[in-house]
């Protein structure tokens, strides 16, 4: 019977000493020339117990969680910072950010960091393709700059000749319909569409967009 | 005699909680997690397909530098304009592709998996449970 004391104190930590945490899950839109977004999840302990946070890791090395310190006593509040880095990257993105503490050694709390980074320029498809032996039909590349994008396409143009592009320009600059045809199809093709833009001034982006004969 | 008694009803008394939180608990876990979502495929399944599957990482770039499932292909949102050339160059019309990602701290084999299609590469699966499932049964 005597460990019956451990056992409630072991049963007992999780009951007494818990971190509250006010917005776990945060989603950011940033701005297209926004570097950083800065996520900041505060918490309390709303147990009796002081509470250690013994360990704070993130799911890529792109975050990284900033913790002022390690105990919390009961009533306390605290914060941890976690900085994305945008980078180059568009879309929708999703960390996560583990806090192990006292309170739950087994189980680490998941605060969850969704960032969606508008795109700076739409190419829908970004790949055509024709199989071998299929009829040489021309098919449609669409490329669109959205209108709260400072930036235009300024050239398209293919890395070698196995296909021909027919350009039109339905609104200069913003939107445009690229017909990809290949010269044939009797033999593998790979072809890359490079589509320069003027934005950001002074390292303008280049996307791409492919044509594969297979 | 009394501690043990004591004992069962502090075990009593906590299961009351639990059998609520498991009830009603609105982030309550699945009792199966053997629910596939649409897209998604069991590890079981994708290995009766044998060796045609081209498997596509998701993960970061570090992470499969770390250990990835042979002859995967690493292809992260993160990094797309880089990496979608090499996919290309491996992915054969028709062939399966199987995405994952980390079950625990990733949910980007998703989509990943509808860029994909969106790109009229088909068929797409994502594996249920990720790397930790193909890691688990090796």
């Amino acid at each position: 019977m005597r460990f019956l004391p451990f056992l409630f104190v072991l049963l007992a930590t999780p009951l007494f000493g818990q971190l509250k945490w006010e917005n776990p899950e945060q989603t950011f839109v940033p701005k297209p020339q926004d570097k950083q977004v800065i996520a900041r999840y505060r918490f309390t302990n709303v147990g009796t117990v002081p509470v250690t946070i013994s360990d704070v890791h993130t799911s890529c090395g792109c975050t990284t969680a900033a913790l002022q310190k390690k105990q919390y006593g009961p009533g306390e509040s605290g914060e941890i910072a976690a900085a994305f880095n945008i980078a180059g990257r568009t879309g929708h993105q999703e960390k996560a950010i583990y806090v192990t503490t006292s309170a739950a050694l087994l189980n680490p709390t998941v605060l969850r960091l969704k960032v969606d980074i508008p795109e700076s320029i739409k190419i829908e498809p970004q790949l055509v393709m024709w199989r071998l032996g299929e009829q040489p039909v021309a098919k449609t590349i669409r490329i669109a700059v959205p209108d709260e994008i400072p930036a235009k396409v300024v050239s398209v143009v293919i890395d070698n000749q196995a296909v021909q592009l027919d350009l039109r320009e339905i609104r200069p600059g913003k939107e445009l319909e690229v017909k990809v045809t290949p010269q044939g199809t009797t033999q593998a093709a790979a072809t890359t569409l490079v589509i320069r833009t003027d934005y950001p001034p002074g390292n303008p982006e280049t996307h791409y967009a492919y044509a594969r004969v297979k | 005699m009394t501690a043990v008694r004591q004992a069962l009803w502090i075990l009593l008394v906590a299961l009351v909680p639990a059998f609520l939180a498991s009830a009603f608990h609105p982030k309550r876990p699945a009792w199966s997690e053997d629910v596939l979502q649409p897209g998604e495929e069991r590890l079981g399944t994708v290995q009766s397909w044998g060796d045609s599957v081209l498997w596509v990482d998701a993960r970061s770039r570090k992470e499969f530098d770390t250990e990835h499932v042979p002859n995967a292909v690493l292809l992260n949102l993160e990094e797309w304009d880089q990496l979608f050339p090499a996919f290309l160059d491996r992915w054969q019309p028709n062939q399966k592709v199987v995405v994952y990602c980390s079950s625990l701290a990733c949910h980007m084999s998703e989509e990943v998996a509808d860029r994909l299609r969106r790109n009229s590469v088909e068929p797409v699966y994502v594996l249920k449970g990720g790397w930790e499932a193909w890691k688990s049964k090796r």
